[in-house]
């Protein structure tokens, strides 16, 4: 029996419809056992303020001050608040100014700094370009090689 | 379920804790170990002789071919060693996406026609896992509103349901585990066996790991 399942298996060509199945009868049952409860204490919270000039990057508060950033272990990150309230002189003029401007390239050549993105949950922003490297490293290489 | 032992060490990435507990040292210093080898070593030359006669031929991976896997096993190690010691569940995933993406990789670059077809199959695999993998991850955010397994453990967290753990472990297993998983009898057949070794090392480690994360959280 299992000589079987492992000779089916074996052939690559059947992998890819096994794990759609998989996909699709974990999904159904997913979607049958909703709804899920919502844990109302969110720790990463964000609320869209439409009328704000740096919506929807907006966290509150005042730039050039501290904004009281929610984190799991505040201990950790002493400098939280810092990184949301970051604008040079010439964005600030822009968000001021403009309505839908202020979060543009335009303002921000960088990109808007987050403070959630790029202070406490920052290994996670490390990582992700990692992923994007590696596939553009296999990408380069059968498109050179291949 | 608390996490598995008392943690020696812990890493402090703001929100983001690393952790050292007996279970996950042993596993980080197999991935060391494994990495090292693949390091220090130098592909396999298999030789192929013709039955019944005098002839064989010698399979040869090319100077290019080698550093590139040998990159990519790595770069592979690199991640399972993250993803067995990180102690967040979306660090986690992505660390789990990050060795799904290598394994497609050392697999890739053989060039041999079943080889690249088998590979582009299991890249498939791996890029659609992804959308149980950080689903999961979104929804266990969602219904206990933290990410952290030191916090998950606790018995005050609200639980996660059996479904959102069932999603976690279907993404891993379509990231880098059997059946999903990158290498098969026809990948060791291909020249450069110590490099697809990490496949399945890896498959094992994060195999490993993932019962830990499923019973704490």
């Amino acid at each position: 029996m299992i000589q079987k399942i492992s000779r089916i298996i074996s052939n690559y060509e059947v992998i890819m419809p096994l794990f759609a199945g998989a996909v699709t009868v974990l999904f159904i049952i997913a979607i049958l056992s909703l709804p899920l409860p919502y844990h109302e204490d969110q720790l990463y919270t964000k609320t869209i303020n439409r009328s704000s000039t740096l919506n929807p990057y907006d966290r509150g508060g005042l730039p050039f001050t501290d904004v009281v950033i929610k984190a799991q272990y505040p201990e950790n990150s002493p400098t939280a608040g810092y990184v949301t309230t970051y604008l040079t002189p010439l964005s600030w003029f822009i968000a001021n100014s403009t309505l839908h401007a202020g979060t543009t390239i335009v303002a921000h050549p960088g990109g808007i700094l987050d403070e959630i993105l790029y202070n406490t949950r920052g290994l996670d922003t490390v990582v992700e370009p990692t992923i994007l490297f590696i596939a553009f490293a296999i990408a380069s290489y059968l498109f050179r090689k291949g | 379920m608390n996490i598995a032992g008392e943690p020696f060490l812990v890493l402090e990435f703001a929100d983001e804790l690393v952790y050292l507990t007996p279970y996950t040292t042993t596993l980080l210093l197999f991935a060391l170990a494994f990495t090292i080898f693949a390091i220090i070593s130098r592909p396999e030359r298999q030789v192929d002789i013709v039955f019944g006669g005098d002839a064989f031929y010698a399979k040869k991976t090319s100077l290019s071919e080698m550093r590139f896997r040998r990159f990519m096993a790595i770069a592979c190690g690199l991640a399972s060693m993250g993803a067995v010691v990180t102690g967040d569940i979306f660090n986690f995933t992505l660390f789990i996406s990050l060795v799904g993406i290598c394994n497609v990789g050392i697999v890739a670059a053989v060039k041999i026609r079943h080889v690249q077809e088998a590979a582009f199959q299991y890249g498939i695999v791996a890029l659609s896992a992804t959308v149980p993998l950080f689903g999961a991850a979104a929804l266990t955010a969602a219904t206990t509103g933290t990410l952290s397994m030191i916090e998950l453990g606790k018995a005050t967290t609200a639980a996660v349901s059996p479904v959102i753990k069932a999603l976690l472990v279907l993404g891993v297993m379509g990231e880098g585990m059997a059946p999903f998983y990158a290498a098969k009898a026809e990948m060791f057949r291909a020249p450069g066996a110590p490099y697809v070794i990490m496949c399945s090392l890896s498959s094992l480690l994060i195999f490993l790991r993932v019962i830990e994360v499923v019973l704490v959280i």
